[in-house]
């Protein structure tokens, strides 16, 4: 019997396909930045009128967080996917430069505390409005306190928190959601914890082992 | 024999399986069960059966890479009498697809990189990568020769030297050659045979072509669908033994001296209706770019395939036939519409356009995607991209309602005659029962039919397939001649791309032999990378001085320059900066234009953010301009301009030092000087080898939703190129762990090292930093960002 009792290691360090899957997710998200990038002029229209809501869309930079981590549904995998996919912006020529590390990382964690607080144990709708909401705080407190890519007045300044956040619960949040529930439906988690997230109710508690 | 022989010579395995049960989780029905088998080491054993009949599940299992935490198995798999997990580097495994197989950009390291996972020691590896590679037929590339630059068959052949430089005992292909053309199948199956011959390991290969294989195995193993074993004969056996070809024919396979065409019911392709073909090409020039709006000095892009003619008429098959990388699938999208062509001329004849209002262009180009699909359909090679909604149904009544009267809004079927075609085809396609099914949960001929089934449903006369045939079993090549020949028969007009002459010889097809413009652009290129996918890696080896220097010591120098710059806003500090990266292009080899070319979008994203905060910061000075409800002012202005220098500072070092570094390298001293874990260094390094193939991808997906009659659709490209994502990473997931990736100790062919120069690139990076503070001080301007 080769395969019975899984090592309990097995539970808490990543598998090869959950690390390659995570990798490839966030590989997947520089392509879907670059068509992004390509077709939608939304932003350059946001920008002209008034540019702090611009941060309208920027959701879209905070995605593969809460993606990876619904899917994985590991600790970290909320950092990881975003750090990847910030390493490859950098890799491809990011406005940032190496900045994009480090949004990457404060974005990464906002998801990441939330999941956090319910101890890796639902991925729930609402759960992933609150990572992709809290991947935003984290975008807005970086973009304009810390890294300081604009000065906006207080005024300004709080639009662009506020929409950096409206943006990372819908587009960073319900988004991913539904995108798990597809790729579960479509059978292609197969190898990882969230197979099944097409079965599970809006709200109820998804435990790591269903 | 030589002594380089003796050292790949390693003992066969034996495999032994006693009631082996393994049950995916989730599913309701076990892959494999009560399986009993026995393999004599040395043995060749071909190994068939029906399309999900757990093959592919016995090989993973023997190969050690199944181990999910909640999969139900029983009974005993043993190799040399021990369990897979056990025997790590005993057993390598070859799948079907190329891509996903190939796990570093160079040659050498790909080999390498099993070694490295077994801890063989560093002194020894090279001469295991230069014997493997001979081994396969592949000892002429050098070390550092791209992979992406391997056609498909020497994929496959690299994919097996990696798996030989384990010095395994037991070679497990799962259709290696399913998605070879001709000439690459029998490349590979000579290297197979070759590494058998000269190792003595034993050998078992899944197929379904039987004939490919069987002459050359001492046994062939037949598997029943979610069973056991149904037949383990001596192979030549399948010549005589009748019952048994019978067994195999129903199972769907291909049998060597049966025919499949010749058990379809005769048919002959009725005459066409009109003279004039459906569509005409004369001196078409085709490219999978777009042809460009030039820009002074930019070369317009060679042409794939430049000057054919060809025309399609009612009632007939043609079949463009050629090598891989010739241009093929380019022109059947061109002629689909889907690709503008690059020259020539493209003419639908008024037959095909039926549009009474005459609004309709000559060029299927030009026409909107609602108004081609009910006139041309297009199935492509993966029908997974085809894919928008979740049920079977729900796929066909899309492609019916998508469809327009040319020029208007109006749907072309009333809700009715949707419904009835709906209906109609899901019979014709034989997947009735499935109709409330998702999609990508179908089989693979399932899928094949359906995505056949999503073009007929529009209702197009010209029918465009690429390798519609490839990897299917015989039964579903039947089903799909079946379907071709009714569509020839009303009428239709089909094109496909193909290798395949029984299909051509099905449909009675004319062909259209394309050959290879010149040797160039025949040999497999990396894929395309789109535009604007600006790389600033390079596969290429960065031979600059700069390029040479280790990577820690680059990204240390990098973080110490955007450290500075991000601590400032103040344009002094920003302007040393960027003089200090211009100065320093001829020690990174990088010529003036080129980093212009680069540079010259963030530029753009720099004059954004001046704008940005000259509107919306706080209100200082004197007020330049009232705009109602905000002001630009001297102080905001001036905020602006300082904001925007440090923008564009910030980038030009991170370009410099991204141009000059190579992936591989950045990993490797990632792993060995910042000891980050190599599981996750390697598997992102991995994936990120993915992303031409993802944009690849992304723009294919593009093609597929205007061939289905759908304008741009952005939320279910980016859900279809998900898909593709993840089931390219499962499969990449296991070829690196069949070759011994993820556990215990790992050895590093290439050591890391730190020099002299490396500490000069650190000091360097750091001498600008204090440079950019020093004189942003002495100016009076460095303005700490916190404060």
């Amino acid at each position: 019997m080769p395969h019975s009792a899984a090592p309990s290691w097995r539970h808490r360090t990543w598998s090869v396909s959950e690390i390659v899957v995570a990798s490839t997710l966030a590989v997947a998200a520089g392509v879907i930045f670059w068509g992004w990038n390509l077709s939608y002029h939304a932003v350059s229209t946001l920008f002209l009128a008034y540019p702090p809501a611009a941060s309208l869309v920027a959701g879209m930079w905070l995605f593969p967080a809460v993606l990876g981590a619904l899917i994985i549904r590991k600790p970290g995998a909320a950092v990881y996917c975003e750090m990847v996919a910030a390493a490859v912006s950098a890799i491809l020529g990011s406005q940032w430069g190496l900045g994009v590390l480090l949004s990457g990382f404060l974005q990464g964690m906002g998801a990441e505390l939330v999941l956090l607080v319910f101890i890796y144990r639902r991925y729930s709708v609402d759960v992933a409005v609150l990572a992709g909401a809290a991947a935003g705080v984290a975008g807005g407190i970086n973009e304009n306190w810390i890294a300081s890519y604009y000065q906006y007045d207080a005024a300004g300044t709080w639009v662009h928190i506020a929409g950096f956040t409206l943006s990372g619960a819908i587009i960073a949040g319900v988004l991913p959601w539904m995108a798990v529930r597809g790729l579960a439906a479509a059978g292609v988690l197969g190898p990882l914890r969230s197979r099944r997230a097409h079965t599970e109710g809006l709200f109820r508690a998804g435990g790591p082992r269903k | 024999m030589s002594a380089g022989d003796q050292q790949t010579l390693t003992r066969g395995v034996q495999l032994s399986a006693a009631a082996f049960t393994y049950q995916h989780p989730g599913r309701p029905h076990p892959a494999i069960s009560g399986l009993d088998l026995d393999v004599a080491p040395g043995e060749r054993v071909l190994l068939a059966g029906a399309s999900g009949s757990g093959k592919s599940t016995l090989l993973h299992a023997v190969a050690g890479v199944l181990h999910d935490e909640d999969a139900a198995c029983g009974g005993s798999l043993l190799l040399d009498g021990r369990s897979p997990d056990a025997t790590r580097g005993r057993a390598g495994l070859v799948q079907q697809e190329p891509e996903s197989q190939v796990m570093l950009s160079r040659v050498g390291d790909d080999v390498a990189f099993s070694c490295e996972n077994l801890a063989v020691p560093p002194e020894e590896i090279p001469a295991r990568v230069s014997q493997a590679l001979k081994a396969v037929g592949l000892g002429a590339l050098r070390d550092d020769h791209p992979t992406a630059h391997l056609s498909g068959g020497q994929k496959q052949r690299l994919a097996l030297a990696g798996v030989l430089a384990m010095r395994p005992g037991l070679l497990l292909l799962d259709e290696p050659t399913a998605h070879l053309d001709p000439q690459g199948r029998l490349q590979v199956r000579e290297a197979v045979l070759n590494v058998c011959r000269a190792t003595g390991a034993t050998l078992i290969v899944v197929e379904h072509q039987l004939q490919t294989w069987v002459e050359h195995v001492d046994t062939l193993l037949v598997v029943e669908p979610g069973g056991g074993l149904r037949h383990c004969v001596p192979a030549q056996e399948i010549h005589q033994d009748e019952k048994l070809r019978a067994a195999l024919i129903a199972a769907g396979l291909w049998v060597p001296g049966h025919d499949p065409v010749a058990q379809l019911p005769a048919w002959r392709p009725s005459p066409p209706n009109h003279s004039q073909p459906l569509l005409s090409a004369a001196g078409l020039d085709v490219h999978r770019r777009r042809p460009k709006k030039h820009r002074l000095g930019a070369v317009a892009p060679r042409p794939a395939l430049s000057g054919v003619d060809i025309r399609l008429r009612e009632s007939s098959a043609t079949g463009i036939t050629g090598p891989n990388g010739a241009g093929k699938s380019t022109l059947l999208l061109t002629l689909a519409g889907l690709l503008e062509p690059h020259g020539g001329i493209l003419t639908a004849a008024t037959v095909l356009k039926s549009d009474p209002s005459g609004g309709l262009g000559d060029s299927p180009h030009l026409w909107r995607a609602a108004d081609l699909s009910s006139r041309i359909g297009t199935v492509f090679q993966e029908p997974e991209h085809q894919f928008v909604r979740s049920t079977v149904a729900g796929e066909l009544r899309l492609s019916a309602q998508a469809a327009r009267r040319p020029g208007t809004a109006e749907p072309l079927f009333t809700d009715g005659e949707v419904t009835a075609r709906v209906d109609t085809l899901l019979t014709r396609l034989g997947i009735a029962h499935l109709s409330e099914v998702n999609p990508f949960t179908l089989s693979g001929g399932e899928k094949r039919r359906l995505s056949l089934g999503t073009a007929l449903a529009a209702g197009p006369q010209l029918l465009m397939l690429d390798e519609p045939t490839f990897g299917q079993d015989a039964h579903t090549f039947a089903e799909l001649i079946g379907l071709l020949r009714e569509h020839l028969t009303s009428g239709g007009s089909i094109v496909a791309v193909t290798h395949d002459q029984a299909l051509l010889r099905a449909l009675h097809a004319e062909e259209f032999a394309v050959t290879a413009a010149d040797p160039e652009e025949s040999a497999p290129s990396e894929p395309a990378r789109p535009r604007g996918m600006g790389p600033l890696l390079s596969s290429a080896h960065n031979a600059s001085w700069l390029g040479r220097r280790n990577p820690v010591g680059k990204l240390a120098a990098l973080l110490l320059i955007t450290a500075a710059l991000i601590a400032t806003i103040d344009a002094v500090s920003a302007a040393v900066v960027t003089a200090a990266c211009f100065a320093l292009l001829p020690a990174a080899g990088i010529r003036l234009g080129t980093f212009l070319r680069r540079i010259w979008i963030f530029a753009a994203a720099s004059a954004a953010a001046v704008w940005g905060a000259a509107l919306a910061a706080e209100e200082s000075g004197s007020v330049l301009m009232n705009l109602g409800v905000t002001t630009v002012s001297t102080g905001s202005l001036e905020l602006g301009l300082a904001l925007g220098a440090r923008a564009f500072a910030i980038v030009l070092p991170s370009v410099l030092v991204f141009s000059t570094t190579d992936p591989t390298d950045l990993a490797d001293a990632l792993a060995q000087q910042l000891r980050l874990p190599a599981r996750f260094v390697l598997g992102a390094l991995a994936a990120l080898r993915l992303l031409g193939l993802l944009a690849q991808h992304w723009t294919t997906l593009g093609h597929a939703r205007r061939a289905r009659g759908l304008r741009r659709q952005f939320l279910s490209q980016s859900f279809g190129l998900l898909v593709q994502a993840i089931r390219m990473a499962t499969r990449l997931a296991v070829a690196m762990e069949s070759r011994g990736f993820g556990a215990g100790e790992r050895t590093w062919a290439r050591a890391a090292s730190f020099s002299g120069a490396d500490a000069l690139v650190l000091i360097g990076g750091a001498a600008i930093a204090a440079a950019a503070t020093g004189t942003a001080f002495a100016a009076g301007t460095w303005n700490l960002v916190w404060t």
